[in-house]
C-alpha cells in the first residue's frame, strides 16, 4: 500500500524539477514517512528489493532538488543516505547506473568547489572499485565532468575549465548550479597568478584573461583586488614585496643568531 | 591489493624470525629440556623413532610439532611470550611437510582419549577431514610396530600429565589454518578460523596473545581469497568487519598489544581492499597503534597509513611513512613483495612531492624487474615530456591498476608540465608562449599562459610573461649564496645530526639504579673524606688522638 501511494509522489516529483523547494521537500518528507512505515528508510535485507528501488529514487530526487535550490548542506545529506544503497549488491537492487553516477558526479563538484580535495580524491578512489560499470570513470558522462575540471584547475588550464562550464558541456542542468562558484574561484586565481606573472597588463586583454564581459567589469575587479589602473594599463602593486624584503632580512640575521646559539647550547649538553 | 598477498604472506613468516633474537633452533633432535614428565618421555620417544627412520619428513613433522609443545609449556610455565614466539617462528619450518595426517596424528598423540580437552581434539580433527581417528597413541599408523609397549607408557604418563593447555590448542589450530591455506580450502579455512577465534575470544590468558594476533591473521586471509574477491562490496572480508572491531575492543581492554596491532592492520588492509578509505581514515585517528608491536606489524601500517594520506594529498606526511616502513621491512629475501610495494608506491609519492627519486632504488637487484614501469614513468617526469608520460601510463596501465597506484599516476600529469616549463625556463631566456605550446604538447597558447602563469606563482620558475608580445622571459638566475638557502639546509643538517644524538643516547640501555650506586659511593667517598679531614683537624687539636686515628685508617 505504500508502494502505491508512493509511486505517485515520485512521478510528481520526476515530472516538474522547476517545483519550488519547499514544496518538493513537503512532498519528499511524506514519501520518508511511508518509507519509514514499511521499514524500508535504510537497506535492510528483509525489505524486498522493489521498495529499495523506491527508497534509493526517493533519495535521488531530495538530492537533486536540494541542489537546484543550492541547499548544499541537505544535498550532503542526502548523498549519505544514498550511499549504503549504493553499496547493495546487484542481485538485490539492480544498480540504476545513470542516476547514481550523477549524484555522484555532484558530490564531486560540490567538494570540488568547496576545496575539499582530500575528500574528493577518496572519494574517486572508492568509484574505481565500484560493481557494475564504474571502471571507465573518465569515460563517463557525469562522473568525467568533474574529475577532468579537477585536473584542468590543478595544471592551471583554465581556458579549458572555462569552455567546459558553458551550457553546451555540462552533463545536465544540475551541473551548471556550480558554474557561479567556479568561475569566481578561477577567476580569483588567475588573478593572483598574473600578479605575480606580469609586470603590466593592457586593459582589453584583461578582460579576456579574466573572462569579464566589459572593461567596466575589468576595472571594478581591479579596484577590487588593489590593481592600480593608469593609461590603460594595469599595474600590479608590488611595494608588499619590497617592505618583506626588509622584514625578511631583519629575521634572517635574528635566525642566525637564534640558531647558533642553539647549536653552542646543544653542544655543551653533549660535552 | 590481492597480489601482494602471497608474498606478503611469504614474507610474514620470514619476519616473524627477525623479530626473535634467538636464533631458531634448527635441529629438531634435540628438544629444549622440557620441566615436566610428559614432555620428557614423549620426547624421548620421537627422538627413537627419528633415528630409526630418518627419511620419513612426515615423522619428523610430527616430532616438530611436539617439540613446540614443550616451548608453549615453558611460555606459560614462565609467562615469558618468547617462547611462543620461538614456537610460532618454527611454523615455517614445518609448513612444508603439513598434512592432514601429521596433523592428525599429532593431535592423536597429544590428547588422551577421555579428557575434556577430547572434544576440542575432535573439533580439530573435523577440520582437517580425519575425524576418524581416535585419540589416544594407539591409532598411529607407524606406531603399530611396538605400539603396546608405548601405549602403555604413553598411558602411564598421562595419567600424570595435567589437562592439555589451550595454547596447545590454538597452536595446533595455528597449524591447521596454515595447512588449509596452503591447499586452498579457503572455505573451510574460513569456517574453522572463525570456531577457533569464537574459541579464543572465551578465554582471557596473556600467554595466549601472540597466538590469537596469529589466528585472525589468517581468518582474514581466508575471507580474502573467497569469492567474489574483495573490489566487490560482497565479499566476505565486509562481513567479518564487526568480527574485527570487537577483537580489536576486547584487545584493547585487556592491553594485548600483539593482537591490537596486528588487528589494526588487518582492519586497515580490510578497508583499503574495498577501497574505504574515509572509515580507513576515521579507523587510523580513533585508535592508538601500539608502541611496542613487532616490528613487521609497525611496517605494514605505516604503509597503509601512507597510502591513506597519499590518497588524501598529504604527500609530506605519505612520504614519511612511506620511507619508515621501506626501511623496517625485512631486508632480507623473505619479504621482497612488502618492500617492492612499499617502494613503488613511495616512488610515486616521491615524483608527485616533484621530487625525482634516486637512480639507485631502481638498481637494487630484487626490486629492478617490478619497478621497471615506474623507471620508464620517472624518465618521462624528469625530462618533462608529457608525450612519453602519457605512452607509459597507456602502456602500463595494467600493471598501475594492479598495484593500485593509477590514480596516484594520474595525478602527476601537472608534475610533468611543471617540470617542462622549468626545463624551458632554465634553458631559454625568452621564449614564446606558441612554442612552449608545441614543445609541452598543450591544448592551445591560451592554455599556454595560464599554466605558466600558475607556474610563476607556484614559485616553480622566476620568470615573467609579456602578454603583448606573447612570450615569456626567464629572470637571470641569482646567486644562490646570497640567499637563507645554504643556511637553512646547514641548520636542517645540523638539526638532524642533533636528534640523532638525542635518539641514540635514549636508545642506549643504562643499567637499574646504577647511577644511584655511584651517588652512593660518592657520597661514601665524600664522608669519608670529611670524616678523615675533620679528624685531622681534631688531631691537630689533640695529639693523643692521633696515633689512635691513624691505626684505624
Amino acid at each position: 500500500m505504500a508502494e502505491r501511494s508512493l509511486s505517485p509522489i515520485l512521478a510528481q516529483l520526476k515530472q516538474s524539477p522547476q517545483m519550488s523547494y519547499p514544496e518538493a521537500s513537503a512532498l519528499l518528507s511524506k514519501a520518508k514517512l511511508l518509507l519509514l512505515s514499511v521499514n524500508a528508510l535504510t537497506p535492510n535485507p528483509s525489505a524486498p528489493s522493489n521498495l529499495l528501488a523506491l527508497a534509493r529514487e526517493t533519495y535521488e530526487q531530495g538530492a537533486l532538488f536540494s541542489i537546484r535550490a543550492k541547499n548544499a548542506d541537505a544535498f550532503t545529506r542526502y548523498v549519505q543516505q544514498l550511499q549504503p544503497f549504493y553499496e547493495l549488491p546487484s542481485a538485490t537492487l539492480s544498480p540504476n547506473l545513470p542516476e547514481r553516477n550523477k549524484v555522484t558526479g555532484l558530490s564531486l563538484l560540490l567538494l570540488l568547489t568547496q576545496g575539499r580535495y582530500a575528500e574528493f580524491h577518496s572519494e574517486l578512489e572508492s568509484l574505481a572499485n565500484r560493481d557494475g560499470g564504474g571502471t571507465d570513470v573518465e569515460g563517463d558522462r557525469y562522473l568525467g565532468y568533474p574529475v577532468r575540471l579537477e585536473r584542468w584547475l590543478m595544471e592551471g588550464s583554465y581556458d579549458r575549465v572555462w569552455k567546459a562550464m558553458k551550457s553546451s558541456e555540462v552533463p545536465c542542468d544540475e551541473y551548471s548550479v556550480f558554474s557561479e562558484i567556479l568561475k569566481n574561484q578561477i577567476r580569483s586565481e588567475i588573478a593572483s597568478s598574473s600578479e605575480r606573472a606580469y609586470p603590466s597588463l593592457p586593459i582589453s586583454s584583461t578582460k579576456s584573461l579574466l573572462f569579464l564581459n566589459s572593461e567596466g567589469e575589468v576595472i571594478q575587479f581591479a579596484k577590487h583586488r588593489g590593481w592600480i589602473v593608469k593609461e590603460g594599463h594595469i599595474y600590479f602593486p608590488s611595494a608588499a614585496a619590497d617592505g618583506e624584503d626588509g622584514a625578511s632580512a631583519k629575521d634572517m640575521s635574528q635566525m642566525i643568531m637564534e640558531n647558533t646559539l642553539g647549536y653552542a647550547r646543544e653542544l655543551e649538553t653533549i660535552v | 591489493m590481492p597480489s601482494k598477498t602471497p608474498h606478503n604472506n611469504a614474507g610474514k613468516d620470514g619476519d616473524d624470525s627477525m623479530t626473535v633474537v634467538v636464533p631458531p633452533s634448527k635441529a629438531p633432535k634435540q628438544p629444549a629440556p622440557a620441566t615436566d614428565a610428559e614432555g620428557d618421555v614423549a620426547m624421548d620417544v620421537d627422538n627413537a623413532e627419528g633415528k630409526e627412520e630418518k627419511v620419513d619428513p612426515a615423522v619428523q613433522a610430527v616430532a616438530d610439532i611436539k617439540s613446540n609443545f614443550a616451548l608453549l609449556d615453558r611460555a606459560v610455565a614462565l609467562f615469558d611470550a618468547r617462547f611462543s614466539l620461538r614456537a610460532l617462528r618454527s611454523i615455517s619450518l614445518i609448513r612444508k611437510h603439513l598434512s592432514p595426517d601429521v596433523i592428525a596424528q599429532a593431535i592423536a598423540d597429544t590428547y588422551p582419549a577421555n579428557s575434556a580437552s577430547g572434544s576440542i581434539a575432535k573439533s580439530l580433527l573435523a577440520a582437517v577431514g580425519r575425524e576418524d581417528v581416535a585419540l589416544g597413541r594407539a591409532a598411529s599408523a607407524e606406531m603399530d610396530v611396538d605400539s603396546d609397549f608405548k601405549t602403555v607408557k604413553n598411558g602411564a604418563s598421562k595419567k600424570e600429565a595435567k589437562e592439555i593447555i589451550p595454547e596447545i590448542d590454538v597452536f595446533l589450530g595455528i597449524l591447521i589454518q596454515v595447512y588449509l591455506f596452503d591447499a586452498k580450502q579457503y572455505q573451510q579455512g574460513a569456517d574453522f578460523s572463525k570456531f577457533l577465534s569464537d574459541r579464543i575470544q572465551t578465554l582471557n590468558r596473556r600467554t595466549l596473545d601472540c597466538l590469537s594476533a596469529k589466528v585472525y591473521f589468517y581468518f582474514s586471509l581466508f575471507c580474502e581469497y573467497i569469492a567474489p574477491l574483495p573490489p566487490s562490496p560482497e565479499s566476505p572480508i565486509v562481513a567479518i568487519r564487526p568480527t574485527l572491531l570487537a577483537v580489536l575492543r576486547t584487545a584493547v581492554l585487556r592491553k594485548d598489544t600483539d593482537t591490537q596491532a596486528s588487528v589494526i592492520v588487518l582492519l586497515l588492509r580490510n578497508y583499503l581492499l574495498t577501497s574505504h578509505i574515509k572509515q580507513a581514515d576515521l579507523l587510523v585517528s580513533h585508535t592508538q597503534f601500539p608502541e611496542n608491536a613487532a616490528n613487521n606489524q609497525v611496517a605494514r601500517f605505516l604503509y597503509y597509513l601512507g597510502r591513506i594520506r597519499s590518497i588524501q594529498l598529504r604527500y609530506t606526511e605519505a612520504h614519511e611513512h612511506l620511507t619508515a616502513a621501506t626501511r623496517k621491512a625485512p631486508s632480507s629475501g623473505c619479504a621482497v613483495g612488502f618492500s617492492q610495494t612499499a617502494t613503488k608506491l613511495l616512488l610515486v609519492v616521491e615524483l608527485l612531492m616533484g621530487d625525482i627519486p634516486d637512480r639507485a632504488t631502481f638498481r637494487q637487484p630484487s626490486l629492478e624487474d617490478a619497478l621497471h614501469p615506474y623507471f620508464l614513468l620517472v624518465r618521462a617526469v624528469r625530462v618533462g615530456n608529457l608525450e612519453d608520460f602519457e605512452t607509459t601510463i597507456a602502456d602500463n596501465a595494467d600493471i598501475f591498476k594492479r598495484d593500485g597506484t593509477y590514480t596516484l599516476i594520474l595525478r602527476l600529469r601537472q608534475n610533468v608540465i611543471k617540470t617542462g616549463i622549468r626545463m624551458m625556463s632554465l634553458s631559454y631566456s625568452r621564449i614564446s608562449l606558441r612554442d612552449i605550446c608545441i614543445r609541452l604538447h598543450l591544448g592551445s597558447e591560451e592554455s599556454a599562459e595560464y599554466i605558466v602563469a600558475k607556474a610563476i606563482r607556484d614559485g616553480v620558475i622566476e620568470a615573467t610573461l609579456d602578454r603583448e608580445n606573447g612570450f615569456m622571459k626567464s629572470k637571470e638566475v641569482g646567486d644562490v649564496y646570497a640567499t637563507r638557502e645554504p643556511g637553512e639546509a646547514f641548520h636542517d643538517r645540523i638539526r638532524a645530526c642533533l636528534a640523532l644524538h638525542d635518539e641514540s643516547v635514549k636508545a642506549m640501555r643504562f643499567p637499574m639504579n646504577q647511577h644511584r650506586l655511584e651517588l652512593k659511593n660518592a657520597q661514601e667517598a665524600r664522608e669519608r673524606e670529611r670524616e678523615m679531614a675533620k679528624e685531622i683537624q681534631e688531631g691537630d687539636l689533640d695529639d693523643d688522638d692521633l696515633g689512635g686515628d691513624l691505626d684505624g685508617i
